[in-house]
């Protein structure tokens, strides 16, 4: 595996995994931009821009971009989150060009107004899929308590008032600042030509021009989340099952704890084998006690999500909150950490095999923080963590401290758990 | 005991590596069949096991047993208890699995080559000596149970199971996942009885890929499992099927619409065509269904068409999810499409569902965990290994015209039809014939 960079003079990065015998290739633009970069006036549109970008520029109608894809055997898609909007192809290695080419050239999008009012229905009807589905919008309301008038409490796909009120014309405004290339990194993994890729994004995204955003700079985001726990319901009279989200801030994306703070997440909260499936999954108490943390260029947090019957929910709550407030006190144990070690390990080596996953890994890190980090190298930093670098992080994020909770199901009511411990301070930037 | 060597080479683009399959098989004089794919790329291994014991044999009121009893073997195998057997898997970094089809109950695991080995007797316990403790019968049964409440709350999901269970003659339309009158209902005895009934060497296959050492592991393996016998079952008689029409009341914004057809099984000659026309219909981003529904109309944000098989039976399946208000259109244009297909098929169409199914087959190989079970599937119905040459041959020798002639012989009759959602929708009388 070798690394390689370069940077066109508009702007544009261009950064690959080459992996010589790898059976796949596959490219990706990563936009910075997302839901945070939307304000009141543009909420949802750096995700119905992704879907515009599939309908076609000025030379390609949508059914030629789906045509040339599938002519090609393609698996291309895109998704857009809080601060990413990433449009990928996994292909043969014969492929390559005509895949990188293609996505290029739809970084340029007509955004025709006929396609742009077809494609705001099928928006709407992804807003009603996620909203008939669990956790009935409890992670969204769960972010949106979290982070209050921040941007990053923005859901990604918007309401359906904020898609029906917006104009084309804002969205065209929006691609023109935001999908400067400048604004852009082009990530390739598994057998790429890197000088073929290179001479491909020359010849299709040499010419685009280079701009300056003059939108004011994002706010940064709260470090240290709320001065008090807020606890929120939402009723689904349909629901079979009780959905509860909780937030409580964690280490950010440029703070060295983040690596511990996910192997933290993973002894308490893994899927299996963790503190909380112990307790809850394996009894069969609950359908799903899971926690993981999450990091964005500068926030973070762990997001705690429980499944179980309506009326257990709020006893439960307080289980794991009960739970997390233990952890810093007893402490970690040495067969904790190599368990959850060997865990990250495997799945490391597991998903560092595969172009398509790696491609995320590479693109992301490289439009987040401009740094490549190798399998080798997350390897290297898994078997490197201590106990002490977990218990540094329970001490400094309590994961049962003031945090957002909201509950999802059919008719629960209450006024929450009782915090365990209410005062964590609420000071920005405290790292 | 047989050992058999597959190896191929094919150019699978220009100026790139040839890709050289290792597929090995062996059955034991016990009659386990063990698969091997070597892919010596990979950094990873994988297994499967995939045990006689789907949801095929739960028997009349039981639908869950053999979730249910999957579960259980998990809780205590040998010297381990419940949670060392879980304990020891994942120390072993294996990232484990088990599901239960129709046909099989599946314990899977993907790991660092190495610990492969290592591994396997693990696997041994939970297969050959599950303690299946009466104090864990509650906690697993409130375990499926809470699983099969999630289920309810995944409105795709229901239309579809709901859609199997209409069309496939019972036991082989019924959820794996039980239903929960029926689960509440089970005791420790049903389920000892149903592991030392279904959980036997006959039937059973173990599939390894990745980056393997194949004489080893099949010593391990026949060392592990070789000694292993049991007693026959009795046959499963099948019933009858469901209605046609089936709307099933749900509180949601958006309503589920699922529909099938018969379609031939994946052993069947024409199991190719049926499936790329299926593709034709519904595959990709450039399909009939996805281009009318979605592109032109806007009606919906998921639709598709694609092939389900059983052992004996398959079905070709659509399905879309859309707001209430504009289900029956969706409906309509959906049935259209269908009624439109034969006659009309273009080769640059099929060019592509070639092209796509082939780029799949190939990218497969990147994942030792996808090999495993795919190997395993295979034989299941083919009773033989497939090589990636061979099915690729089997792509190539598609046409328009042979898909034209299955779709003349099979294009829907009696077609089953689900609808998810506040309203029933209306299901034009010709086409349940």
């Amino acid at each position: 595996m070798t690394f390689r960079h370069e940077r066109l003079p508009n702007g544009l990065e261009i950064v690959a995994e080459v992996t010589d015998d790898a059976l796949s290739t596959s490219v990706g633009f990563f936009v910075r931009t997302g839901a945070r970069d939307e304000t009141d006036a543009t909420w949802g549109v750096s995700h119905f821009l992704e879907h515009m970008v599939f309908k076609g520029t000025d030379h390609l109608s949508a059914d030629e971009i789906n045509r040339r894809f599938d002519w090609m055997g393609a698996s291309a898609n895109a998704f857009t989150n809080e601060e990413d909007t990433v449009y990928h192809a996994a292909v043969l290695p014969a492929q390559q060009h005509e895949a990188t080419a293609l996505l290029a050239e739809m970084m340029r999008p007509a955004l025709r107004s006929e396609d742009f009012a077809t494609e705001k229905l099928v928006i709407l009807e992804e807003i009603r899929m996620y909203d008939d589905q669990p956790p009935f919008g409890a992670d969204e309301r769960c972010r949106a308590a979290f982070f209050g008038a921040h941007p990053l409490g923005r859901s990604v796909l918007g309401t359906v008032e904020s898609i029906e009120a917006l104009p084309v014309e804002a969205m065209r405004d929006y691609h023109r600042r935001r999908y400067a290339p400048g604004n852009i990194v082009l990530a390739a993994t598994g057998a790429v030509d890197f000088p073929a890729l290179v001479e491909t994004a020359r010849r299709h995204c040499g010419d685009w021009a280079s701009l300056t955003d003059d939108a004011p700079r994002p706010v940064a985001a709260p470090r240290r989340g709320l001065e008090r726990s807020l606890f929120e319901t939402i009723v689904r009279p349909a629901a079979t099952l009780a959905y509860g989200v909780r937030m409580s801030p964690g280490p950010a994306g440029d703070d060295t704890d983040r690596f511990a703070a996910k192997l933290l997440a993973t002894v308490l909260g893994d899927d299996s084998g963790s503190r909380l499936y112990w307790a809850l999954v394996d009894p069969g108490t609950a359908e799903q006690a899971s926690c993981h943390h999450q990091d964005f260029r500068d926030a973070g947090l762990f997001t705690t999500q429980l499944a179980c019957d309506a009326a257990d929910a709020e006893d439960l709550l307080g289980q794991v909150t009960e739970i997390y407030a233990a952890a810093a006190p007893a402490g970690i144990t040495t067969f904790e950490l190599d368990q959850a070690r060997n865990k990250l390990a495997g799945r490391v080596v597991l998903v560092g095999e595969r172009p398509r996953r790696r491609l995320f890994s590479v693109g992301l890190e490289w439009a987040r923080s401009g740094q490549y980090r190798s399998v080798a190298d997350d390897l290297t930093i898994v078997e490197g963590l201590s106990l002490d670098d977990l218990h540094r992080v329970l001490s400094h994020w309590p994961l049962d401290g003031a945090g957002a909770t909201v509950l999802a199901g059919p008719g629960t009511a209450g006024d929450g758990p009782d915090p365990v411990n209410p005062s964590v301070p609420a000071a920005d930037d405290t790292q | 005991m047989t050992v058999g060597t597959t190896g191929d080479g094919r150019q699978l683009g220009e100026g790139r590596p040839t890709l050289k399959q290792q597929l090995f098989s062996t059955t034991l004089d016990n009659g386990i069949v063990v698969l091997g794919e070597r892919l010596a790329g990979l950094e990873s291994a994988a297994i499967a096991f995939h045990l006689p014991a789907g949801a095929f044999y739960d028997g009349t009121g039981r639908c869950g047993l053999a979730t249910l009893a999957g579960e259980m073997m998990l809780r205590g195998a040998g010297a381990r208890t419940s949670r060392e057997v879980i304990e020891s898997l994942e120390g072993a970094g294996v990232q484990w699995a088990h599901s239960v089809s129709t046909s099989h109950s599946s314990f899977a695991g993907a790991m660092v080559a190495r610990q492969l080995i290592p591994a396997l007797p693990i696997y041994a316990d939970i297969v050959r000596r599950p303690r299946l403790p009466a104090d864990e019968l509650e906690p697993a049964r409130q375990m499926v149970l809470r699983n099969l409440a999630g289920t309810e709350d995944d409105p795709a999901h229901r239309a579809m199971a709901s859609l199997r269970q209409l069309h496939y003659p019972s036991p082989w339309g019924m959820p794996a996942e039980g239903i929960s009158a029926d689960v509440a209902d089970l005791g420790i005895g049903e389920v000892r009885e149903f592991v030392a009934r279904r959980v036997i060497p006959t039937g059973t296959i173990i599939a390894v890929a990745g980056r393997i050492d194949w004489p080893e592991v099949v010593d391990r393996i026949a060392a592990l499992f070789g000694d292993w016998t049991s007693a026959g079952d009795a046959p499963v008689a099948t019933g009858p099927r469901g209605p046609r029409v089936r709307h099933v009341p749900h509180d949601s914004q958006q309503t589920h619409i699922a529909l099938g057809w018969s379609a031939p099984p994946y052993a069947s000659d024409d199991s190719y065509e049926a499936s790329a026309a299926l593709a034709i219909l519904g595959g990709g981003s450039s399909s009939r269904l996805f281009t009318e529904v979605r592109e032109r109309r806007g009606l919906c944000y998921s639709v598709s068409a694609g092939y389900h098989t059983l052992r004996d039976h398959a079905m070709a399946v659509c399905y879309s999810g859309t707001s209430a208000a504009r289900a029956q259109e969706t409906l309509d244009v959906m049935l259209a499409e269908i009624e439109r297909l034969p006659g009309t098929l273009e080769p640059a169409e099929l060019e592509r569902v070639k092209a796509r199914a082939k780029s799949a087959l190939v990218m497969q190989q990147e994942s030792s965990a996808a090999r495993a079970g795919d190997i395993a599937r295979r034989w299941y119905h083919l009773q033989s290994m497939r090589s990636l040459a061979e099915e690729l041959e089997r792509y190539d020798q598609l046409s328009v015209a042979s898909i034209e002639r299955w779709l003349a012989a099979h294009l829907p009759a009696g077609l089953s039809v689900v609808s998810l959602g506040r309203e029933p929708l209306e299901v034009p009388d010709d086409i349940q014939a």
